[in-house]
């Protein structure tokens, strides 16, 4: 939930639906258009424009690159990769995370591998991804994949340990063999947990994505980053971060979407 | 109808965790002919749940047995079948899906066991709803979901664990006087655990009331009412006042015994 839904709630409620939705949009983005007013009257005020180009120019500049084409091969590799490191890391890190809380001794081999890669900042393996794997395209599904496992197998393993023991007990007193119960019961009782840690893991995808392709590879979103900053195009490369940044906010909102659509029970 | 017959001799559940030792039952014996409609009331913490996870298979004796018909139980099975307080309806599925699911088990057809379900979300008032998720249903609308599906694959012997607990007073009568109606057209052995006396006596043929502490069979009462008269009737019938203060007192020796009565 956002802040405008906490903080205008009573206001939203004496609204008819269709209004409380355009209130709520308003105020959602009133912040921003706030800030961005402020940023519009310091560029060329307070701070040269050179150094911190206005909120105009970089929307037009944004327009640009994307009509223009300029971005798009990059944007196609970049989310190619952001989403080859998704599927990889839901398809293993949930059957990890499921695997590690109900039995025992997968859970005592991986747990302490878990607890090591845990605290480190995943950018800070590229240069060993460069090593093993070049500066391709490999690289940068690697680290995003490394990045997004953990939230995923973190919530599917704690919501698989504590699955309702009465829906298990009422599965096998309706027959259900018990090599069946992880498959037909846990699995299924963990969807809820599992779609939030999918949630959890697009930003994170996002931001992993960057952090390696800015090091890592002459394509992609963050190379392109890098490039406009070297050739001093600074309002190319605040386009470019414009544009990530909202590529990866209409991911989550639009994989919230399609949750509520398609998982109606949770 | 012969079959559903419950016989526990000399049960015994411990429940060890590291050095501790847990005495849950203690040398409980009871014989629950088939068809009758049995309560059992006790202190909270007495080990009625326990008793109840033993019957269905769930938890392991550690000394004593349990047998159905005769035969003695191996964990959870057909024949036995578990209303859960908490309803424990699966959240991914409808409530025709829920209610299908022992019949899925079982290897039942599509349309057999859709046609078999419906006619117990029908009896329980629940036709209109057979594509509603569990989430979007209220408490009382759960547990007659739960109710469905467990009659739905027709165990002998209906396991209720305080099913009607988290219920408010009047839909709890309700349900109540719907599984009365239940159990006299189907003929099931029932085994009921609560705490609440009133309702103990108000549905049973017989109650057994527990000891505090390790948990064992205190005493039965045989509840000797007419049960064809409404419930007003029945509830201000001397006899059933009578029996339902034997009962009273019986659970007030457990749960206060320091107060000399």
């Amino acid at each position: 939930m956002s802040y405008a839904d906490f903080q205008f709630g009573a206001l939203e409620e004496t609204l008819p639906a269709p209004l409380q939705r355009v209130v709520w949009f308003v105020f959602e983005w009133i912040p921003l258009v706030i800030v961005a007013g402020f940023w519009e009257f310091a560029s060329g005020t307070f701070v040269p424009s050179t150094v911190l180009s206005p909120p105009s120019e970089v929307a037009f500049v944004t327009w640009e690159l994307l009509v223009a084409g300029d971005i798009i091969p990059h944007l196609q590799v970049s989310l190619f990769r952001v989403a080859a490191g998704l599927v990889l890391s839901i398809s293993i890190g949930v059957l990890l995370g499921v695997g590690m809380a109900r039995v025992k001794p997968v859970e005592n081999f991986f747990e302490v591998f878990l607890a090591l890669i845990y605290p480190i900042p995943k950018s800070a393996l590229v240069p060993l991804a460069i090593l093993w794997l070049g500066t391709g395209t490999e690289t940068s599904v690697l680290i995003v994949f490394l990045a997004c496992l953990l939230p995923i197998v973190l919530n599917s393993y704690n919501a698989a340990q504590n699955v309702d023991q009465n829906l298990i007990w009422s599965a096998q007193m309706m027959g259900m063999p018990s090599w069946q119960i992880p498959l037909k019961v846990v699995i299924p009782a963990t969807i809820p947990s599992i779609l939030t840690g999918i949630r959890q893991a697009i930003p994170i995808a996002f931001i992993a994505l960057v952090s390696a392709e800015l090091i890592a590879s002459n394509q992609g979103v963050g190379f392109e980053i890098l490039r406009y900053s070297q050739v001093g195009a600074y309002t190319e490369m605040f386009a470019v971060l414009v544009l990530i940044s909202a590529i990866a906010f209409f991911a989550v909102r639009g994989y919230e979407w399609g949750e509520r659509k398609v998982v109606r029970w949770t | 109808m012969v079959e559903g017959h419950v016989t526990i001799s000399n049960l015994e559940k411990v429940y060890e965790s590291g050095e501790e030792r847990t005495k849950a039952i203690d040398d409980l014996s009871l014989e629950v002919p088939s068809g009758q409609f049995l309560s059992v009331v006790g202190p909270s913490g007495c080990g009625k749940s326990t008793l109840l996870y033993l019957i269905a298979g769930f938890l392991e004796e550690s000394t004593g047995t349990i047998a159905v018909d005769d035969e003695p139980i191996n964990g959870p099975g057909t024949d036995r079948g578990v209303v859960f307080q908490d309803y424990a309806l699966f959240p991914w599925r409808t409530v025709m899906g829920n209610v299908t699911y022992g019949l899925e088990q079982d290897g039942v057809p599509k349309e057999q066991r859709q046609a078999t379900a419906q006619e117990f979300i029908d009896m329980m008032d629940l036709d209109g709803f057979e594509d509603k998720y569990p989430k979007e249903l209220s408490g009382g609308m759960k547990q007659r979901v739960a109710l469905a599906r467990t009659l739905a694959y027709d165990p002998k012997i209906l396991l209720m664990d305080e099913p009607f607990g988290a219920l408010d007073q009047p839909l709890r009568e309700l349900l109540q006087d719907h599984l009365l109606e239940i159990w006299g057209d189907l003929g099931k052995t029932v085994i009921f655990i609560t705490h609440d006396v009133e309702e103990a006596v108000y549905l049973s043929e017989r109650v057994m009331v527990m000891t505090r502490h390790p948990g064992t069979k205190k005493t039965t009462v045989d509840i000797d009412v007419d049960r064809t008269q409404p419930r007003e009737d029945i509830i201000m019938s001397d006899e059933y006042t009578d029996v339902k203060n034997q009962v009273w007192q019986s659970l007030r020796e457990e749960t206060q015994p320091e107060a000399q009565l």
